[in-house]
């Protein structure tokens, strides 16, 4: 707990000093992450590195975070999810085995565990890896975790009991959000497949499709009537769920490649629709 | 609008230096003076006639954040860019590296203008590290704009060769 007090000190004074630096170091600590999950794994943590690392391996020591910074450090690892380490468990408080799966109480002694590192978020919703997910069942999934898990339950048990059951809670909340929309959901599957979009500029973007999304951006940004903001926001909605029946075909087909360019364009529409929502919240009724 | 597309694009921000500051520091904003002033006060919105044979437009975009930028110089016959315009669509940052782009091609020679780099737009509005995807971009516009004019004035050349045979 003094080591966390002592990072958490650390990344205060940082912040305070520079938010430049203090951003550097957050990319920084996101990229080393794939080594401290494996760290993790190992249960080793003999990395003798700087300063930046070593506040981190402090934190990350204690079986979980239990400060909110480093919650997303427990999220699952898409990337690792093929690893060939053997996944098995046992229960942190009785030691009776678990399965593999993601588990959230022991079976044997039902006591909350920590987050598996391992599952992914259809994994944790208990859904197919698949595009066409069937929001209503994910929806009764999440409803019915967050009644298990919420920390509002814990309240009254022991510390440990207590932040896995934050932290579990966070992490669904995070599943849920992430497969509930088709767009973070193809985002996510490309990820899962050790892909993401470009940071820097579309190159192979076709100029044809640039073009017209600046248009339709221009007429939006022009316009002061509620009446087409609205159709505006209407044909986007239609060419999204276009892409996203195209994007589901990809998938289905393997397509990982197409699916990409088709994920890539829904993240053009979508801020559009963003945008159409902004505009005529903002129109005189 | 523009308060409140601030106020979004700052937000993550905040939030971020929020977490890990203790409760009794202030909020610092993270822009600097010169992305809020260029995103207040943008230079040279607008078009150009993309039509025109002297004019030279570059339209590129930004798939991680789904940002499009347009980019328009137009050219002199001493090879001169006499004026520029832009139009984005995306945030604060990428608004400032586009106004502050098409102040900097005014007045200069094409080949001048193709050096101007994403790093110099980054210092000079002292953007943070997740934000330099926001200068390339403007560096991508102005050597799309370049390349556009370039096609454009070659194209003539071919006509000019043809109609005199």
């Amino acid at each position: 707990m003094q080591a966390l007090n002592m990072s958490r000190c650390s990344c205060t004074c940082r912040g305070y000093q520079n938010v430049n630096s203090l951003l550097a170091n957050r990319t920084f600590l996101v990229r080393v992450q794939p080594h401290a999950s494996t760290a993790l794994l190992n249960t080793a943590f003999t990395s003798d590195s700087k300063c930046a690392i070593r506040g981190f391996c402090r934190t990350t020591s204690k079986p979980l975070g239990c400060f909110k910074v480093n919650q997303t450090f427990f999220y699952p690892k898409p990337s690792l999810t093929f690893s060939t380490v053997s996944r098995s468990k046992s229960c942190w408080k009785c030691g009776s085995a678990i399965q593999p799966t993601p588990v959230f109480f022991c079976p044997a002694c039902k006591v909350i565990q920590a987050p598996d590192e391992h599952a992914t978020f259809f994994d944790i919703m208990d859904c197919d890896k698949s595009f066409a997910l069937d929001t209503q069942k994910l929806q009764r999934r999440y409803l019915s975790l967050q009644r298990s898990l919420h920390p509002d339950n814990f309240s009254q048990k022991p510390q440990e009991e207590q932040e896995y059951s934050e932290t579990q809670s966070a992490l669904v909340n995070k599943a849920y959000r992430t497969l509930l929309k088709p767009l973070s959901r193809g985002l996510y599957m490309l990820e899962l497949g050790g892909m993401r979009l470009e940071e820097g500029t579309d190159i192979g973007a076709d100029p044809q499709f640039l073009l017209e999304i600046m248009e339709i951006n221009e007429r939006l940004d022009e316009t002061q009537i509620k009446e087409d903001a609205k159709n505006i926001g209407l044909s986007v909605q239609g060419r999204l769920q276009d892409l996203t029946a195209k994007i589901n075909a990809s998938f289905d087909k393997g397509d990982v490649q197409t699916a990409k360019v088709l994920i890539t364009q829904m993240k053009y529409f979508s801020n559009i629709e963003e945008k159409v929502k902004e505009k005529i919240s903002e129109m005189p009724v | 609008m523009a308060v409140v597309a601030v106020k979004r694009c700052v937000s993550p921000l905040f939030f971020f230096s929020r977490r890990l500051s203790a409760p009794e520091i202030k909020f610092q904003c993270p822009y600097h003076k010169k992305v809020v002033d260029h995103y207040e006060n943008p230079r040279n919105v607008g078009s150009l006639d993309k039509n025109s044979k002297n004019v030279g437009t570059g339209l590129v975009g930004a798939p991680a954040c789904g940002d499009v930028m347009k980019l328009q110089i137009e050219v002199d016959e001493n090879g001169k860019i006499v004026d520029a315009r832009f139009k984005t669509f995306g945030c604060g940052s990428a608004i400032a590296s586009s106004s502050l782009a098409t102040e900097w091609v005014k007045g200069k020679s094409l080949d001048e203008a193709s050096k101007i780099k994403n790093t110099e737009i980054a210092k000079e509005l002292s953007l943070p590290p997740v934000k330099l995807h926001c200068s390339m971009l403007a560096e991508d516009a102005i050597r799309a704009a370049l390349a556009d004019y370039r096609l454009k004035q070659q194209d003539g050349e071919k006509e000019a060769v043809k109609a005199s045979n």
